[in-house]
């Protein structure tokens, strides 16, 4: 049920702010560091503030946040938000059985972060929903506006790319102790 | 999602949805088909204890960043200098005839008033020190002089002032403090409440003063323990006591969004100051008095 009269800036911040180190960190890893983050989380809740008394009350404020965020990204980067990277019929039916290759023991937080840059952005963004966020697959469907059967398969291959990634640069670092290996060492 | 039967392949079927598994997504039944095939597959199992610590690792690194502090204040100033649901040209500014001049002056004086609102609140860019240093005073004018000495100090150092994005090491915040007072960094990280973790412990100086500053940080916000020594004549006594801790007066102000706390502690004025609603800034600071308090009484002695 929305608002029977105008919210006030209180209910708006007691609802809404909460929320906005999630808002912003989703925000910096899509768009990268910098003021381009500053720029969409302002905007964001700039608009989550004009519509606020459409927002039902009782409802997930996060996940409408959320909506909005990638509303707004939309708009800002309508070209990689829009570009299909694979066909639907293909990204249901990908669900990958394989093991993946073993994770290198040692990750700096830089590391990782710089790794998660170099995934496509669809499948960046179905993994920072579900694993960082721990929205269900359900709601990171109604955020990103595909089915759900879309989110599971960006999710197995955005995991299956992130882990690649991560082993190719510690290969490249000369890093090739496992974790499974420091565990026998 | 239906159940899925593991028996022959079922190294295969439990791969396929170690992800669902992973992210909770299996009904019951399937949870517990996946589960029972990994109980007896070290193979399976060491690829779940695999795709589990990479998603953990992932999720240290994404959160361990922390937004830029002047931007909640920023998204802050923005909201409040509008009005929910209002958008550049409502219907009713597009009627015609002599609505139409009417309802454009009421316009502007809407405008006019938002701002001048919006002028009064806004806060400087982080190099403009001149512009910080009025803002400081516009917002402390009504404050008891008294008060004002960790509000200034919260929002020059806190809110102004640029830090690493991520939170500086124990030790580096301990030597930072020095040897008198880095024993206050475990005494204060003790009576915080669950969900503040500390950004920032230090020395530093303001308006020719020389304070001991930690700072907290929860969900975008931040809070302020501000420390400084008693000049001549300085007390808090002559305020209204907001509440009593372990025997502590302690007293507390609004100025604009912040809300100040102060109490004595031999010859030092202790403050804690923070954007929350006031009584949860008072509450925060009783919690940290009594130990505060006895540190910086036995540092005196």
């Amino acid at each position: 049920m929305p608002f029977s009269k105008r919210p006030s800036t209180n209910q708006f911040e007691a609802a809404a702010m909460p929320y906005l180190n999630d808002i912003y960190r989703t925000a910096a890893r899509l768009l990268g560091d910098g003021p381009g983050a500053d720029d969409v989380v302002q905007d964001v809740y700039l608009q989550a503030w004009k519509a606020f008394d459409q927002f039902e009350l009782g409802t997930n404020c996060r996940a409408w946040l959320f909506k909005i965020l990638f509303h707004t990204l939309n708009h800002y980067r309508r070209k990689w938000l829009n570009k299909r990277m694979v066909r639907e019929s293909e990204e249901i039916l990908d669900l990958t059985p394989a093991v993946g290759p073993p994770i290198p023991e040692h990750i700096t937080d830089e590391q990782m972060l710089a790794v998660l840059a170099e995934v496509p952005q669809d499948f960046r963004a179905v993994v920072l929903l579900v694993d960082v966020e721990e929205f269900s697959y359900k709601e990171a469907a109604g955020i990103l506006n595909v089915p759900v059967g879309t989110v599971m398969s960006r999710l197995s291959r955005g995991r299956k790319m992130l882990r690649e990634k991560l082993v190719a640069q510690a290969a490249s670092y000369g890093i090739g102790r496992t974790h499974q290996e420091g565990k026998s060492a | 999602m239906n159940r899925i039967q593991f028996g022959e392949g079922g190294c295969e079927k439990a791969l396929r949805y170690l992800d669902a598994y992973i992210s909770n997504e299996l009904t019951i039944e399937t949870n517990h088909d996946v589960l029972r095939h990994l109980e007896g597959c070290p193979g399976c199992s060491a690829e779940l204890d695999a795709r589990t610590r990479l998603r953990s690792r992932l999720k240290t690194a994404v959160k361990a960043q922390s937004i830029p502090p002047e931007l909640q204040l920023r998204i802050r100033e923005q909201i409040r200098s509008r009005r929910s649901g209002s958008s550049l040209f409502p219907e009713w500014l597009k009627a015609g005839g002599w609505r139409w001049a009417g309802a454009m002056a009421a316009g502007l004086l809407v405008a006019a008033g938002l701002w001048m609102n919006y002028s009064a609140q806004r806060m400087p860019a982080l190099a403009d020190r001149p512009a910080q240093k009025a803002y400081i005073a516009r917002v402390s004018a009504n404050l008891a002089a008294v008060l004002k000495v960790g509000l200034g100090d919260h929002i020059h150092c806190s809110i102004f002032r640029k830090y690493p994005k991520e939170a500086p090491p124990i030790e580096k915040m301990e030597s930072d403090l020095g040897p008198t007072y880095s024993g206050l960094l475990p005494v204060v990280r003790a009576s915080i409440p669950e969900g503040y973790r500390v950004i920032m412990a230090h020395q530093c100086s303001y308006a020719g003063r020389k304070f001991i500053h930690l700072t907290f940080e929860k969900d975008g916000g931040l809070l302020s323990l501000v420390i400084a020594r008693k000049q001549p004549g300085e007390s808090l006594e002559d305020l209204g006591q907001a509440t009593q801790s372990s025997g502590i007066a302690i007293y507390q102000s609004a100025a604009g969004r912040y809300e100040v706390a102060g109490f004595e502690a031999g010859n030092y004025l202790a403050y804690v100051v923070s954007e929350l609603r006031s009584k949860a800034n008072l509450q925060i600071a009783a919690n940290m008095a009594a130990g505060v308090h006895e540190f910086l009484v036995k540092i005196a002695a």
